[in-house]
Parts: C-alpha cells; structure tokens; sequence
C-alpha cells in the first residue's frame, strides 16, 4: 500500500461515477426509442493484491472501483417468446383481414348480394305463375335472372382479385425477408468483431434483435444464440442465418387463382430450392393462397352449380311458350356444364323459352302455369341454392368470427409478453433521475476524498518535521 | 414488476384504442341503424337474418298472388252474376213465349230477337277477360272462351273440372284455384246436352219456329240456373279462402318485418346507452393518461 494509493482509489472513483452518469445519459437519450435495451454500468471493487510480493504488506484495502463493462440489460427468455408471440400475431391478423376482406365481397346480409338478387329471380318466376303468358313477366325473369348471373361473376371475380393481391404481395415479402437477413448478417459480422476487439456492441445488438424480432413477424423466424455475440436464425426448421450468412427465399408457383394448391405457391431457399415451412405473415398469406380463398371460391362455384342445376331441372319438366319442352337454362358459357361461379351463362335469350307450362300440355300452348309455380316454390326447397347459399354465407361468418376473437386474444398475450419485455429493458426517468443523484453524490464524494488525501499529505509533506521553525 | 414510462405509454396507447374502437363501432351501428353489418358481427343472428329476408320476399310475392287471384276471382263472380240476372230475363221471356195461342207473330219476333240478343250478351260476358286472359278459358293461350258468333267452346278444360286448375300460390303450402272453366259454369254441348248458349239459342229459335218445345227448354234453363249458381257460390268460397290468406299474409308480414328489426336493427336506447358509457369511459381514460404521463422525478427535483 503506497503512500499515495488513496489518490489512485479516489480517480478510480471519480472515473466510475463519471461512466455511470454516461450510461444514465445514453438511456435518458434512448427512452423512446425503439428496441433499445437499457444498459447499465458493471460496477466492480478491485481487490488489493491477492498474492502480496515478499515481504510486502498488504493492509487488505482493495484499490478502488472497475466500471469497464457496460451491460444490455435483458431476458434471453422474454425475447423467445415476444419472437413467438408477434410471428403468431402477425399470421393471425393475416388470417382475420383474409377473411374481412371475403366478407365484403359478400356484402351480406343485405339488399345487394347475391341472396337478394336470387330472391329477385323466384319473385320473378311468381310473377310469371300469375300471368304465364305476359311477356312483361317473362322478360323480368330473363333481366333478374341475368343480374343473378352478373352478381355471381363479380363476387367470383373479386375473390380472384384478392387472390392476386395477396399473391403479389409475397413477392414484395421476399425481397423484405431477404434484405433483413442480410443485414442480420451484416449486424452478426461487425459484432463479432466488435467483440473480439473488446469494443462495446449494445446498440448493434439491439439494432439486430429489432431486426430479428421483424423476421419472425415476417416469416415466423426463431433465433438461437452464436458464439461471440451472434445469432443464429432459424425458419421451419432449415437455418436462414448462420453468424455472417444468410440464405435467400424465393416464391416458387402459380400467379393464377385456379391452380392454386396446398404447397404451391410456396416458399423455397435460394439458392437450392428447399421447401420451407413459414409461419407469420408468409404463412398466413400462403395459407389465404392455397386455402381460404380457394375454399370459398369452391363453395361459390357449388352455390352456381346448384343454381344451374335448379333452373335447368325445372325447365326441363316444363313446356314452354311454344310447346315445347323448356330447354336449359344455363350452361358454362361454352356449351359444356362444367360450370362455375365465373363462367355461369344464361343461354336463354328468348322469354318464349321459359318453361312455365306443365309437362303435359306438351305440343299444345297453354297459358298453364304448373311449372312456373314449381320453379318459384324452389326457393323454400330445403336443399335448395339459397340454404346452400346461406350456408356459405354462415360458415364464413363463423369463420371470420372466429379469426377476430383469436386475433383479440392474441392481442392481450403480445400485450402482456411486451409489457414484461419493457418491464426488464426498458428505461424508466425516475430510475435514470435516482442514479442520477447517486452518481452525483458518489463523484462529490470521491473528490471530496481527493481533498481530503491531498490535505492529509500537506500535513505530511509541508508541516511534518518543522517543529520549532 | 418494474414499470417505465415507455410501458405506460403504450399500455395508455392500447386502452385508448380500445376505448376509441368500442365507440367506433357504436357509433357506426347507431348511424347504419344496423347491429349486423357483416357475417362475423353474430353468425347465428346473419343466418336467422337472411332466413327471415328470404320469407319477408316470399309473403310479400304471396300478398301479390293473393291480390291477382282476388282481381280474377271478383272479375268472375261479377260476370257470373250479370249472367244470373239475364237468364232470369230469359226465363220470364221463355214462359212468356210457352203461353201458346194468346201471342201474335209479331210479339214471338220480340221475344225471339230479344233472347238472342241477350244470348250474345252472354257471350261476351262468358269471354270476359283479365289482362288479356279469358276468365273462363282454362289454360287457354287463344284470345276467347267461346267462339263470338257460334258459341263453340274454345278453351281448355271440361265440365268434370279442369285438368290444368289455374290457381295462385298463397302460401308455402297452400294454393288456391281461382278460375272455372266454360264447361263447369255454362254445361257441355254433347249428343245429349246443350250448354247455356246453345240452349238460350234454341229458345230463341223456338220462340218462333216451334212453342211447344219451350216448355222442355224451361227445364234445361232451370238446370242452367242452378248451375251457373252453383258456379258462383263456388267462387265466393274461394274468394272467402282468399280472404283469410290475406288476412294471414298481412299478420305473417308484420312478424316477419318485426323479427327482422328485431335480429338486424340496433336497439336504439340501449345502443345509445352503451355509447354514453363507452364515451364515459373513453374520457376517464383519456383524463387518468394526462395525468399519468405528465409528471416525472425531474418535476421534482432542483
């Protein structure tokens, strides 16, 4: 213990207090900003001389304080899971606007989908019951019914259109998963070297954990700890980033709606071309792609069947206005019955060819009005188009219901996952005021001991040994 | 748990969403007046919705068969009744006619043109059409029951009742006939029988040519009273049975239209209700966030 070992101690003091008022300044600085996690300076006694020279006494008084190392403050754990938590968020909030966004196409209920418009037709048949062989009523038949028809295409066409826009829109996901994962990369490097350097890598750490956190709301990422202070991210099981690399994605598959498929379109590594398994927001889309979409445009493509099939059934148990028997009503635009929600054609274009007449009046014109009657009782048929419809138009609603309360669950658990997250790493003023006031106090304190010392070895140095002078 | 400033803001961020998305949607189903608005809003209440809507267009389509088959139906009696009152008139002439020697030729002339002209009445009276339709054709698609000037049945359908009924759908189940055909109201030309017009031409003939047989034509007019009466109390059954539909159409429309309110419309008061409590709360929030995230140590320290 020499002489002036006291001074030493007090610089060492004076320094750490000092680093402490700087890291207070940095987290005040980065209160709002996003992703940052609070650091705090390690503080750490130096011990005296744990192995003394011979001969030399140690007075067991360590030599001061070490503030070398300043620290992120954060819970490995807490990040897995707001990892998890915002990929299952992020495909959930996907699933719920997929299916807002088919429910608009619908517009139901109301008085301008598809239900009123088939309603408009059986009315129309009604009318033609009451007058069989009034053109005016015949014609309405022909006009609601091809407004039936132009309401089935459009609802059809609009479903396509999401289909495009959502396919679309993976492309534009690519190429963001991919510019992230490079600068992942990028971030992974420099702090590795950063840290074999010694040098401090907190803001590139939480720069990338921001960046990581996005990749998993993107694509459903997962990210693992690497050797010196890396990370290592992990999608559907196959490594997108290793420390300094990444590996591209790519969609592979159809850009049209009806070949749509599970698995195709897809996401594939490039290069290499491996399947992956996404989750978050990719995944939510490609299951919107092969799934939901898909799904809806087959039961609206059942609802045209049925309605053809309908129609074209009880115009065949008719006769028409000539006498003849009713020839059918609709076919898939080219002849075929291959039909569908988007090609669903009315072939009749002459109201004489309504078959309102029983089967029976065949070859002698009648103003009988049997089968108009039956076609306009279809509608309370119990397996008829409009409960198939209906059904549709239910299921959807439950579906989508379903979605929005999961979507509002979801939305407590991230909350509350967030929530602990902030709790660990976040700034808090009144903490930052408080170290504030001890650092404060601690450097006075310190340079008080400086005087103090520095008084002590004026004693010593200029008033020791005068005595008499 | 630690909490910071950052944590409150946001936690103040979500509750006032939440606050302002509650409001929102209240306020959108008080201006849409509509609680449904979309299928997820209450899938069950979506499905019932579309159901009632579905059979609010059905009564409304019945309410209009009922009111078409009336018109057809009164057109019909009407015809009938005018056709009772001028074969009364027939039969005052005819027995007028029987009374044998007491008449000069001149007076058998009146007779006889006065019954023809009365049979061509009844003519066009059994032609009568609605919208274009003869009420007493059947199925007919021609323009006439009866040929004008031969009297000749042209419609569809014989006395034993028509084969293609013309009815009107009154309800899911129900269905009401609402023509009678020529041959039921009027009888059948055969090798036997004569129907109401030939028979009126007979004793139009027989009035002149031969008195004695009117005393056999008194009786065939007799039976063609009774059957044309027949006819039209046929009818007023049916305009009854339409009546009662109607009845029950008008209740069925009125609970139909008050279920719909009931699954598709808001509940005013209590929507309303919800709103001021929501807005309650929305500024109780908004107030405790100011008072919240204003202050921090530094207000404190010198």
């Amino acid at each position: 213990m020499s002489t002036f070992s006291g001074l030493n101690t007090a610089t060492t003091a004076l320094w750490a207090q000092q680093r402490g008022l700087d890291v207070s300044g940095q987290n005040i600085a980065n209160v709002n900003t996003v992703g940052y996690s609070r650091q705090r300076a390690e503080l750490q006694s130096i011990s005296g001389t744990p192995v003394p020279a011979m001969y030399a006494t140690s007075s067991q008084v360590g030599q001061g304080v070490d503030a070398d190392k300043v620290i992120r403050i954060r819970d490995a754990f807490l990040e897995s899971r707001a990892q998890a938590e915002s990929a299952t968020s992020a495909r959930l909030t996907v699933a719920q606007e997929t299916l807002a966004q088919i429910e608009q196409a619908f517009r139901e209920p109301g008085d301008t989908g598809i239900q009123a418009k088939m309603t408009a037709v059986y009315t129309a048949w009604s009318d033609v019951a009451n007058h069989p062989t009034e053109d005016g009523a015949r014609t309405a038949v022909l006009q609601k019914t091809a407004t039936l028809v132009a309401e089935l295409h459009t609802t059809s066409a609009n479903l396509d259109e999401q289909w495009t826009q959502t396919r679309d829109s993976l492309d534009v996901l690519a190429q963001d998963v991919n510019a992230k994962a490079s600068s992942i990369a990028d971030l992974n490097t420099a702090i590795k070297r950063a840290t074999l350097s010694g040098q401090p890598v907190n803001e590139l750490s939480d720069k990338r954990d921001v960046l990581v956190l996005e990749l998993s709301a993107a694509i459903g990422a997962a990210s693992s700890p690497g050797e010196n202070g890396q990370v290592d991210v992990v999608v559907g099981g196959a490594t997108l980033i290793s420390g300094g690399s990444a590996m591209g994605l790519q969609v592979v598959g159809t850009r049209k709606p009806g070949e749509a498929a599970p698995g195709n379109p897809s996401f594939v590594t490039a290069p290499g071309g491996t399947p992956l398994t996404l989750g978050g927001t990719a995944g939510a889309k490609l299951t919107a792609l092969s799934d939901t979409i898909p799904g809806y445009q087959a039961s609206l493509d059942q609802v045209a069947q049925q309605v053809a099939a309908e129609f074209n059934e009880a115009q065949a148990t008719g006769v028409d206005k000539n006498g003849a028997v009713g020839a059918a009503m609709f076919d898939d635009g080219a002849g075929g019955a291959a039909i569908t929600a988007a090609n669903l054609n009315l072939r009749i274009k002459d109201t004489d060819l309504l078959a309102a007449a029983a089967l029976t009046t065949q070859g002698q014109p009648t103003s009988d009005n049997t089968n108009a009657k039956a076609t306009a009782a279809l509608q309370t048929k119990s397996d008829g188009a409009v409960v198939g419809y209906r059904k549709l138009i239910v299921s959807l609603g439950v579906e989508a219901a379903v979605a929005t309360s999961s979507l509002a669950t979801q939305a407590v658990v991230s909350s509350q996952v967030d929530a602990s997250r902030e709790s660990v790493s976040g700034v808090n003023l009144d903490e930052e005021m408080t170290n504030m006031l001890q650092f404060q106090h601690a450097y006075s304190a310190a340079a008080r001991l400086i005087t103090t010392i520095d008084e002590t070895l004026d004693v010593l140095i200029n008033r020791t040994g005068r005595v008499g002078l | 748990m630690r909490v910071t400033q950052r944590s409150i803001a946001l936690t103040s961020l979500q509750g006032l969403n939440r606050n302002q998305e509650a409001v929102a949607k209240l306020q959108q189903q008080l201006t849409s007046g509509r609680s449904i608005s979309k299928p997820s809003d209450d899938p069950t209440g979506t499905n019932a919705a579309m159901q009632t809507r579905q059979e609010i267009a059905g009564a409304k389509q019945y309410a209009r068969n009922i009111s078409d088959g009336m018109s057809q139906l009164d057109a019909t009696d009407s015809a009938l009744q005018s056709m009772v009152t001028q074969l009364h008139r027939v039969r005052a002439l005819t027995l007028q006619g029987a009374n044998a020697g007491a008449m000069s030729d001149a007076s058998r002339a009146a007779i006889s043109t006065e019954v023809a002209g009365i049979r061509d009445s009844l003519l066009a009276l059994a032609n009568t059409t609605v919208q274009g339709q003869p009420i007493f054709g059947g199925v007919t698609s021609g323009p006439t029951a009866y040929d004008p000037t031969t009297g000749t049945y042209q419609g569809v359908g014989g006395a034993a009742g028509a084969s293609f009924p013309v009815t009107r759908q009154v309800s899911d189940t129900d269905s009401v006939r609402i023509d009678v055909t020529g041959p039921e109201a009027f009888g059948e030309s055969t090798s036997t029988s004569r129907d109401l017009f030939q028979l009126v031409g007979d004793i139009a003939d027989h009035a002149v040519s031969d008195p004695g047989s009117l005393a056999g034509d008194l009786d065939g007019l007799d039976e063609a009273l009774d059957r044309l009466l027949g006819a039209a109390s046929d009818i007023g059954t049916r305009t009854n049975r339409m009546e009662t539909a109607q009845q029950v159409n008008s209740d069925l429309q009125l609970t139909l239209t008050s279920r719909s309110a009931d699954i598709e419309n808001v509940d005013l008061a209590k929507t309303i209700m919800y709103l001021n409590m929501q807005q309650t709360s929305y500024e109780a929030a908004l107030s405790a966030t100011a008072k919240v995230i204003q202050p921090t140590l530094a207000d404190f320290l010198r």
